[in-house]
């Protein structure tokens, strides 16, 4: 028989994403031999994480604080906001380092066959925000498929009227990648965006 | 196991645990399926961008034990990519394809249905078809499933609907007004809202006034969630957006 406490620990971590019953049972076991301040760090550090961690006030990315780094950094330009779907979305643009622009979370895109609808987005805090912002460029960087669309068709709606300049991600070939063995959405979508040299 | 092609359009996908999917199509001769495609949302060159709503495809298919089928491969035949570029085409096009969705039942083969639906995609990418068409194409759809509302006759005498017709989901349509005292739920309907879908009904294509347009939206919003038993949310959608 298995001891209660560790029946308990891997029941909950089997409900993480990715983890089967194997692998739950697995990291169980290695937090069991690891050292007692292992486990102490481990579950104050989860618990730091839902007690502290919250949305920035102003971006809705995740902050410890009121504003996150991203609102702070004096060195970011104030006049290029980039707007994403995700949290993971504004991670995945950081590792770029070519964004030194300030960011806006929607948390999540207009989904109309899953009833998603503009009231459910950070969309209403978007344009509060524009109102009294040195904002000149919005860069819509929603997913290329159709709920993203959906979402950065509406809210370019929305924001030309305010005579901002809105551009939208660039769509097609990855880089080094073979134009043989490319998909055909994305190589119908090359053809149709290209650009003059 | 059984393998076999088939046209198909997707209705709608949902992602399935870690990296899969399960995708809703209507196809041309084996009806509605769901479709399980493994590995759909990692895979960089198997389903890339085919399993978007609306996507017209040539499937190949595998059937499994269940009625979920399984899906093997897939190439696209139409992308609707100039409607994809439009609020109000990728609006119209998603109502279309839950209309379908809900109307149809799994493996039961509605070609007219696929073929109403393939005909409206293509005119909606070609920019040819407006919110009246909408209204045109639904009812054509609730025709194929049965469920065609009634214009021309009181639903419950089959006398004319005169000249202050009402009209009531429940008992199919259009209701006179000495019957409207049994439709308890009918609602005054104006005689031109009546004509103007008789009309869509038998083929015209003339656009309707705005005004109609959405007396027709609203009677019909009725209609088919009383039937389905539910309302659409692409219908929410629509009107949170602020289109038609």
């Amino acid at each position: 028989m298995t001891p209660d406490p560790l029946n308990r620990l891997v029941a909950q971590l089997a409900k993480l994403p990715g983890i089967g019953e194997k692998t739950a049972q697995r990291l169980a076991f290695h937090i069991l031999r690891a050292p007692g301040e292992y486990a102490a760090e481990l579950s104050q550090a989860i618990r730091e994480v839902k007690e502290k961690v919250h949305l920035c006030v102003r971006c809705f990315s995740l902050t410890d604080a009121e504003t996150c780094n991203f609102c702070r950094d004096a060195r970011r330009d104030e006049r290029v906001l980039c707007v994403v779907e995700t949290f993971a979305d504004l991670m995945a643009l950081e590792r770029t380092r070519e964004f030194k622009g300030r960011y806006h979370v929607l948390h999540g895109v207009l989904s109309p066959l899953e009833g998603v609808g503009p009231d459910q987005l950070r969309i209403r805090e978007l344009l509060e925000r524009l109102n009294d912002s040195r904002v000149e460029e919005l860069i819509l960087a929603t997913n290329p498929d159709v709920e993203g669309e959906a979402t950065a068709l509406y809210l370019t709606r929305l924001l030309k009227p305010m005579g901002l300049r809105v551009t939208r991600i660039a769509q097609g070939l990855p880089m080094g990648g073979d134009l043989e063995f490319a998909d055909q959405a994305t190589l119908a979508k090359a053809l149709s965006a290209r650009r003059d040299l | 196991m059984e393998r076999y092609d088939d046209d198909a359009l997707v209705l709608s996908s949902v992602d399935y645990g870690e990296s899969d999917r399960l995708v809703t199509l209507l196809t041309r001769e084996h009806g509605k399926l769901t479709a399980f495609a493994a590995g759909a949302r990692k895979s960089k060159r198997r389903f890339a961008g085919a399993l978007e709503p609306f996507m017209r495809l040539r499937v190949h298919i595998v059937e499994t034990r269940g009625s979920t089928v399984r899906l093997d491969g897939t190439d696209i035949v139409a992308g609707f990519y100039a409607a994809r570029e439009d609020l109000s085409l990728i609006a119209r096009a998603l109502y279309a394809v839950e209309l379908c969705r809900e109307l149809t039942r799994d493996h039961e083969p509605q070609p007219e249905l696929f073929a109403l639906l393939e005909s409206y995609l293509t005119r909606l990418d070609a920019k040819e078809a407006g919110p009246t068409s909408l209204l045109a194409f639904e009812l054509s759809a609730l025709a194929h499933a049965g469920l065609m509302p009634r214009f021309d006759s009181c639903s419950l005498c089959g006398g004319a609907p005169g000249e202050r017709p009402r009209f009531d989901q429940a008992h199919g349509g259009a209701v006179c007004e000495p019957c409207g005292a049994r439709a308890r739920e009918s609602v005054a309907v104006p005689v031109a809202l009546l004509s103007g879908l008789r009309a869509l009904q038998e083929g015209a294509r003339t656009p309707l006034p705005p005004d109609l347009r959405a007396r027709a939206r609203g009677l019909l919003n009725v209609f088919i969630a009383h039937h389905l038993g539910r309302r659409l949310k692409s219908v929410d959608f629509m009107a949170q957006v602020g289109l038609d």
